[in-house]
């Protein structure tokens, strides 16, 4: 994968991202806080969190194919960065209550769930092109004759 | 054993079609033939040298620098570089996947996503092939005929 490319996925991933944490942010307001009013720059919190959590899913970048191994390390890697980041930035604002120890696991569960989430949202659209792939596979191999009717082996030794 | 021959227009795929009861001796000789008109690889195996038909391998690869041909129960080692038969083989359907591995699309059973991006080729032999997400795009050309 290119540098572009893989600029381009991240690029999705924000806007995935943004909208899980719009939902996780109403679900946590809510349950914990919902006498909180914001302002119109409420809304420019879920693109700041987004854009922070793009930010740890860099160290899957790789310009060689990652063996199955790598790739779960630097997930995992990714995982416990954002963690990490949101949590620090929960600790440091001021209108995240982190005094109780319900918000902030609430936080920290929420960041896990919409990794899961996103990850799942990437495997359906990968999911979906296989499938497409196969669909035109399967008619590739129609129109140019697939041999299936006699598979014993002919080599020939010289 | 009756034979026909029907000329067909331009854009049909030329194909040669047994119909027969029983798939005996004397038909896979006629089908070994076929095949054995459709070109063949020389491969080496146990010190032996075959002559293995293109249309029956499933794919070739490259390790340590040696290059070895798959048929569906067998392994034979070619002095051929991967890059040599990737152009080679191009119009016997043969793409490659992956830097080390050519595959015969025409022996692919179905596709499947795997982790990353990538896509995995379930082989009519049941083997399993990764698709490198750097020749998604390359495959994807080629089943739509425009590679």
């Amino acid at each position: 994968m290119t540098l572009r490319q893989f600029l381009i996925r991240k690029l999705m991933l924000f806007f995935t991202l943004s909208t899980l944490i719009t939902i996780a942010i109403y679900i946590l307001g809510t349950s914990f806080d919902p006498a909180a009013r914001f302002g119109y720059d409420g809304f420019l919190s879920p693109l700041i969190y987004a854009g922070v959590c793009v930010v740890p899913s860099l160290v899957t970048w790789s310009k060689r194919e990652l063996k199955l191994r790598e790739l779960l390390l630097r997930e995992l890697l990714q995982f416990l960065l954002t963690e990490t980041i949101v949590l620090g930035l929960a600790f440091r604002s001021s209108v995240i209550d982190t005094s109780r120890p319900a918000v902030v696991i609430g936080i920290a569960g929420s960041v896990l769930v919409i990794y899961l989430l996103a990850f799942l949202i990437s495997w359906a659209t990968n999911s979906a092109e296989a499938r497409e792939t196969d669909r035109e596979l399967q008619k590739f191999q129609r129109l140019h004759g697939v041999d299936l009717c006699v598979s014993n082996e002919t080599a020939q030794e010289n | 054993m009756d034979v026909k021959i029907r000329q067909i227009g331009e854009g049909e795929q030329e194909q040669v079609l047994i119909c027969c009861r029983e798939v005996t001796e004397e038909v896979q000789e006629i089908a070994a033939f076929i095949r054995s008109r459709q070109g063949s690889l020389s491969g080496v195996q146990d010190e032996k040298q075959y002559e293995i038909p293109i249309s029956e391998l499933y794919y070739i690869e490259s390790v340590d620098g040696k290059t070895f041909l798959y048929t569906k129960a067998q392994v034979y080692e070619t002095s051929y570089r991967i890059y040599e038969l990737e152009s080679l083989l191009r119009p016997k359907h043969f793409l490659r996947v992956s830097k080390s591995m050519l595959l015969n699309l025409m022996k692919i059973r179905s596709i499947r996503p795997a982790l990353n991006g990538r896509l995995v080729a379930v082989l009519q032999s049941g083997e399993e092939a990764i698709i490198s997400r750097s020749y998604v795009k390359d495959l994807k050309s080629a089943l739509k005929g425009e590679a």
